[in-house]
């Protein structure tokens, strides 16, 4: 069993190759979790206005949370080859679900008299929407990209497979040496970005708590 | 090609090897009625040999059981001398360097100054990629062979005469073009290539590091596509990479009319597949290793890639449905 000492001098040995695959990981991680966001907030958004099906629709949603990000990953593979953009491309869609049904359940928990209070001192429906309601519904829509971005940064391991260097090789490497200390440093490394978005999408999660209507 | 309940065991194997250390009697071969576990690493080629001897032990009316698709060499090899699995295919050069940790060039050097230059030297031997027989397959057999008797009390039986070596492969048409046919000339050009290879191929010994390091640093700037292993090729064909990192007997290196690159500096040991069994299971059964010997000395280099293709090919066939063929085509089970 390898120390902690031993990932340390692991990283001292080759500080420019753990900067580079930890630099990709990163990347990879942050271009998805921002698409993502462009795209399926607004998503969430509009399912928590579709009075009639927004429900099914998210219900349907939830229901593809069951494929396996491996499966997905490889899924589109010859559809869109190798390299970064198939990779992007798998992780965005798999932080979907987590974006669209908490933007879904932020919008709908809003409680209607707040809203009708909103309309009451008269604020026209865009007013109402992005000073009232959106802002309000923002905690729990944060709360969702922190769990997007969690399976983003775990998932972008396995982008090792169709042809992306990032943390997954020293995973891939650990597990086929059956080395502790390759399993180690990737696996502490990938923990520590998951923990360091966690940080940062919590605090602006407590900033935007602080009441704006 | 894995069953659910496979890649279980699979799962199950590596703890349950873990804590079985040091508890060396073995529980699968000294109770005679327990059924002789069968083990494999994870690819096309050890689902078929692993399900060869699983036929051959059926038909000598022995009953069996199916743990094929360990993982890497450390994990079958661990449930191995544990005694989790009774035998598993593994080849000698991977034995020679990953299990015992030997250098291939101290042992190759050996081998040299220990054979006639008449025979072959190693340098010869290892640059055929398939089939290579010769004086130094079978030294660095015996080296092995006689090292895991005395370390863990596992018996090598007869091996292969294929050579089934890590090797790089090209496109016909790019090796043509570009006049390179060995992996000295593929190293002057090799910072402005890319090569398919598994996510472990920049970290090993066997793989990248000893490219650079036995090629003169030819391969410090060649960029390196993670693939998952079945995917290798793929990217090659997709254009994605000029270079693959091949085993000799894939199947895929005929099906796509590849070019085998000539290890001409000798990075590569020679890699002859032999059944690894408890030696106690040989010593209550010696029937075992006259009947798997059989069936392993048959296997040239051309019958490998052509059972490997079955599988990996278009045809898409099960390993044990190509294994139960060769076996009975060949008489050797069912007769």
């Amino acid at each position: 069993m390898s120390t902690v000492r031993e990932v340390l001098e692991f990283y001292g040995d080759r500080p420019n190759e753990v900067l580079d695959l930890a630099w990709t990981h990163v990347e990879l991680s942050l271009i998805a979790l921002v698409i993502a966001s462009a795209i399926f907030i607004p998503l969430g958004i509009l399912f928590a206005r579709w009075q009639g099906g927004g429900s099914t629709a998210v219900g349907v949603v939830a229901s593809l949370r069951v494929i396996p990000s491996l499966a997905l990953i490889f899924l589109f593979y010859p559809l869109l080859g190798f390299g970064f953009q198939p990779a992007l491309f798998a992780l965005t869609i798999l932080a979907g679900p987590p974006l669209i049904l908490n933007t879904f359940a932020g919008m709908r928990s809003v409680d209607a008299s707040i809203l009708e209070a909103a309309r009451g001192v008269g604020m026209n429906p865009a007013q109402v929407f992005f000073k009232v309601h959106l802002p309000l519904a923002l905690p729990v829509i944060i709360a969702g990209m922190r769990s997007a971005s969690v399976e983003i940064v775990a998932s972008a391991t396995l982008a090792s497979f169709i042809g992306v260097r990032t943390l997954g090789q020293y995973i891939v490497t650990g597990i086929s040496l059956l080395d502790t200390t390759y399993l180690l440093a990737g696996g502490l490394l990938i923990v520590a970005l998951v923990l360091s978005a966690e940080i940062i999408l919590g605090g602006i999660e407590r900033l935007v708590k602080a009441p704006v209507a | 090609m894995m069953n659910r309940r496979t890649v279980l065991k699979g799962a199950l194997a590596t703890p349950i090897a873990a804590t079985a250390i040091g508890a060396a009697m073995n529980r699968a071969v000294l109770a005679q009625d327990e059924p002789i576990v069968v083990g494999s690493k994870d690819f096309t080629e050890q689902f078929i040999l692993g399900n060869m001897y699983l036929l051959v032990l059926q038909d000598m009316g022995l009953e069996t059981e199916e743990a094929l698709n360990l993982g890497g060499t450390q994990i079958a090899h661990q449930a191995l001398v544990s005694g989790d699995i009774a035998l598993y295919p593994e080849y000698t050069g991977t034995a020679l360097v990953e299990v015992l940790g030997l250098s291939v060039e101290d042992v190759m050097a050996q081998a040299q100054s220990a054979t006639p230059v008449a025979e072959g030297t190693p340098a010869t031997a290892s640059a055929t990629p398939v089939g290579g027989t010769g004086s130094a397959a079978d030294y660095v057999y015996n080296i092995v062979k006689d090292a895991y008797q005395e370390q863990f009390n596992l018996t090598w039986l007869a091996h292969s005469q294929f050579n089934n070596t890590q090797a790089l492969a090209v496109k016909r048409a790019w090796s043509e073009e570009n006049g390179i046919t060995t992996i000295s000339q593929l190293a002057e050009i090799a910072g402005d290539l890319t090569i398919s290879a598994p996510a472990d191929f920049p970290e090993r010994e066997d793989g990248l590091l000893g490219l650079q390091r036995v090629y003169d640093n030819g391969f410090a700037d060649i960029e390196v596509l993670p693939v998952q292993p079945g995917l290798k090729y793929q990217a090659l064909l997709d254009d994605e990479a000029e270079v693959v990192l091949a085993f000799g007997t894939d199947g895929q290196i005929a099906g796509n009319d590849l070019v085998v690159l000539e290890d001409d500096l000798g990075l590569w040991p020679p890699y002859n597949v032999a059944p690894v069994v408890q030696s106690d299971l040989i010593d209550a059964n010696p029937d075992i290793a006259t009947r798997f010997n059989e069936v392993t000395t048959s296997l040239t280099g051309e019958i490998m890639s052509g059972l490997n293709w079955r599988v990996d090919g278009d045809e898409k066939a099960e390993p044990a449905d190509v294994a139960e063929q060769y076996l009975t085509e060949n008489g050797f089970i069912g007769g």
